[in-house]
């Protein structure tokens, strides 16, 4: 699985972080260090980031399923 | 005037053009708790879209896509007014009323002294802050919640971050409240918001003489940052100062002592909720995200149209104001299950209780560190409480942001 984060629309609401914590950081301005990234998401982190994902205010985050 | 021309065509037809239905909805008398929220609900599932004939009428939308898309396209929805009914303000907020490119500039002075880095830096005081006040609190057995401690606490945190005496709370409080008042179309009530609105900014005008000409800005003193900060190779004004301080007193004193109120309320009356909480404190992040959810305080937010544009079947013009019903969106069933419901653990949680787009609470880490405070340290000393009224809570007006007008709570003070 893989996640995107759209550079457009993401304004650093810090939910992804929050809720996947041990896989997301910020930086410190508040916006997610991955937005305008594509990262793979390990397995052991799949279910925080598709929380994140849908809990993403803005609907910044894409999840691509393998 | 577009709004004359509007006005005509309701007339004339009871609907606009487009065939949007028309309403006339004040929502800013008080009412009984939770009015706000059901009206909302109403509109949403009534309508998409309407017309509001409501001061000079302006368009209202209620469903969750079409309010967040108000929120990202600030090219068509302009900050310039965020109230309706107001499109030509006397006050200048900033930077809530600046539209992109400007934006950014003045949002990115302030951003990092209220991004999460910069909060969790401050948590250990806010903590004390809360201890200090719910002990104050707590041999009595009963408090009204609203005033002695959900206005207190945000505003002593408010005032430690910015560097000032957390003291002089005693002077903001009233001052927020009578601006309050005021803004949410209250006509009675200008007089004192506009004396408020002194106060507020003399308060400032005095912190910024005590810095002005110091050789370097001093450590965690906002006020002394900006002093030394520039925009554009400039240092700023005074006036632009001035507009920047005041503004994040008024959006962020009012706003989360609503906020507090309501979710305090809840777990007055949710005895599951608050047990659930003391076994589980890893929820109570959690917690606060779904009373901002449910329980939005911004029963809408307004926008000036900047185009001509044809918005889901809706023909806006240039200098209309619409009016997003953040609140109906909150609730809305097309993107929540058990949409009314307060549920602890919710999963997928996107509310736009701190709007959404350029414009997205620039104070939202605070406030959610606030209310996580808040819980925490309250939930310690008064694991159980419960409300001690038997008339019904009233709530302010949706014109502001909705608080509780007061909230009365009791508790067993140990022997």
């Amino acid at each position: 699985m893989k996640l995107t984060v759209r550079s457009d629309l993401c304004r650093g609401h810090g939910r992804c972080y929050d809720l996947a914590e041990d896989f997301l950081e910020d930086d410190d301005e508040g916006f997610v260090t991955a937005r305008g990234q594509t990262l793979d998401v390990p397995a052991d982190q799949v279910e925080d980031v598709r929380n994140a994902a849908a809990s993403c205010p803005e609907g910044a985050i894409t999840i691509l399923e393998d | 005037m577009t709004e004359l021309s509007a006005n005509e065509d309701l007339k004339a037809t009871g609907r606009v053009p487009s065939g949007c239905p028309v309403i006339h909805l004040d929502a800013s008398p008080p009412l009984e708790v939770g009015s706000h929220w059901q009206k909302a609900n109403e509109l949403r599932e009534e309508s998409p879209a309407f017309f509001n004939t409501h001061a000079q009428g302006y368009w209202v939308f209620t469903r969750y896509d079409e309010v967040r898309e108000m929120y990202q396209h600030p090219e068509i929805f302009s900050s310039e007014s965020i109230t309706p009914w107001e499109p030509d303000p006397v006050y200048r907020f900033v930077p809530t009323q600046i539209d992109p490119p400007d934006h950014s500039k003045y949002r990115q002075l302030i951003s990092r002294w209220f991004a999460p880095n910069a909060i969790t830096r401050i948590a250990p005081e806010a903590h004390e802050i809360g201890r200090r006040l719910v002990a104050d609190l707590a041999p009595a057995g009963e408090c009204d919640f609203v005033t002695d401690f959900a206005m207190r606490l945000p505003t002593e945190i408010f005032l430690t971050i910015i560097g000032v005496p957390g003291s002089d709370a005693d002077l903001m409080g009233p001052w927020v409240e009578d601006f309050f008042a005021g803004f949410g179309g209250d006509l009675a009530q200008q007089e004192a918001m506009g004396a408020a609105l002194g106060g507020i900014r003399q308060y400032w005008v005095e912190v910024l003489e005590a810095r002005r000409g110091e050789s370097a800005p001093r450590d965690n003193d906002f006020v002394s940052l900006l002093l030394h900060s520039e925009i554009d190779d400039e240092p700023l004004d005074d006036a632009l100062i001035l507009d920047i301080l005041t503004v994040l007193v008024l959006a962020g004193l009012d706003t989360t002592r609503g906020q507090l109120g309501y979710l305090f309320r809840h777990l007055a009356e949710h005895p599951d909720d608050r047990n659930r909480l003391l076994a589980e404190p890893e929820l109570i992040p959690s917690a606060v995200e779904e009373s901002l959810r449910l329980y939005t305080i911004i029963f809408g937010d307004g926008r000036k149209v900047a185009q001509d544009t044809d918005f889901h079947g809706c023909p806006l013009n240039k200098g209309d104001m619409v009016y997003g019903l953040v609140s109906g969106a909150n609730r809305d069933p097309r993107v929540y299950d058990r949409p009314d419901e307060f549920v602890v653990d919710r999963k997928a949680n996107n509310h736009l209780g701190f709007a959404g787009g350029p414009h997205r609470c620039l104070g939202a880490h605070l406030a959610r560190m606030v209310m996580r405070v808040a819980v925490e340290e309250w939930l310690k000393v008064i694991p159980a409480f419960e409300v001690a009224s038997e008339e019904p809570l009233m709530e302010r007006g949706g014109g502001a942001m909705l608080t509780l007008l007061s909230l009365p709570l009791r508790w067993e003070v140990p022997a």
